[in-house]
């Protein structure tokens, strides 16, 4: 399947799904004024890889997420029961949410989305930022 | 007199601690360089980085709102889907906190809706308030809301004490409405 690679915008972050090597990134930030116009893609993507994922197949996400609005949040939590439902179903799916050792918001976000996971494997990861 | 007299409205500006005052009509694109210059002005002002982004989140969250929800609203001509919203953010500092103050106006039909969201948020402790926004994480979005629940507990959920707002009556169909945040 066809990698999804996405520039970062003013307000929209990196996307970068490379499905070959099972490896997916969001970073830098979100706060577009149309969250499903950005989002929807992705998602689109996400679910059709994840669709036809065999059994066992691995896969690494890693959320690199500086700031996001309340509605990309809400865009996250989706992605979040799509990747648990999918791990439920017998991928082995491991989650990295980056954030850096000073920023309390991002880490609570951490701890918020993984207290609804059962079936992915969420890892918080402190990491200072690179400039 | 014009230097005087422009003298004299930024002097009432400073007395009230306002680092900078918008109104007038708004875009995403004004939002994105305003929320820049307030984020290079706190960091540069050695703001701790929690501060900061607290301070940038309630910014986005009711310049957003005023975008989506303002009532006073100027459209293009159908050609072009641009639509400007008009309203105020005001940012400053007091007694050593950040407050953030947004206003707009609003339809006489939505005051009754938005004041109950707002009291009951202001009803809620900071326990309460995260349990709430994970709640509505979790649930669709409302119709007609494209998201203003969400938006208003994040927030109640960056605010040191319990969101001020008020009503002010223009006419029979309209509300002058703001709310004040301080982190």
């Amino acid at each position: 399947m066809e990698n999804l690679r996405i520039t970062a915008t003013e307000r929209s972050p990196e996307v970068d799904f490379d499905f070959a090597a099972g490896r997916l990134r969001l970073k830098g930030e979100s706060y577009p004024e149309d969250a499903s116009a950005v989002f929807g893609p992705i998602f689109a993507a996400l679910e059709s890889f994840l669709a036809s994922a065999p059994q066992g197949r691995e896969v690494l996400f890693e959320f690199d997420l500086t700031y996001f609005n309340s509605s990309s949040a809400k865009a996250l939590m989706n992605m979040f029961q799509v990747l648990d439902h999918a791990a439920s179903g017998g991928r082995t799916i491991t989650v990295n949410w980056f954030f850096a050792p000073d920023d309390d918001t991002m880490k609570e976000f951490g701890e918020d989305f993984s207290e609804d996971l059962e079936h992915v494997a969420f890892n918080l990861v402190a990491v200072e930022p690179a400039d | 007199m014009l230097a005087k007299y422009y003298r004299s409205f930024k002097h009432d500006l400073d007395q009230r601690g306002i680092i900078f005052s918008f109104s007038g009509y708004l875009s995403e694109e004004i939002l994105y360089s305003l929320g820049n210059a307030l984020r290079q002005k706190m960091t540069l002002e050695d703001a701790n980085v929690s501060t900061v982004k607290k301070v940038f989140s309630v910014f986005v969250e009711q310049a957003q709102n005023i975008i989506r929800y303002s009532a006073d609203k100027l459209s293009g001509d159908g050609s072009k889907s641009i639509e400007l919203s008009s309203g105020m953010v005001t940012i400053g500092t007091e007694n050593d906190h950040f407050f953030i103050v947004c206003a707009n106006v609003v339809l006489a039909a939505d005051e009754p809706r938005l004041r109950e969201r707002l009291e009951r948020l202001r009803s809620m402790d900071r326990d309460a308030i995260k349990a709430y926004y994970k709640e509505q994480l979790r649930e669709a979005p409302e119709e007609q809301s494209k998201g203003a629940t969400i938006g208003l507990i994040e927030i109640a959920r960056r605010a040191s004490e319990p969101i001020e707002f008020d009503f002010d009556p223009i006419d029979a169909d309209k509300f002058f409405f703001c709310m004040k945040v301080s982190i």
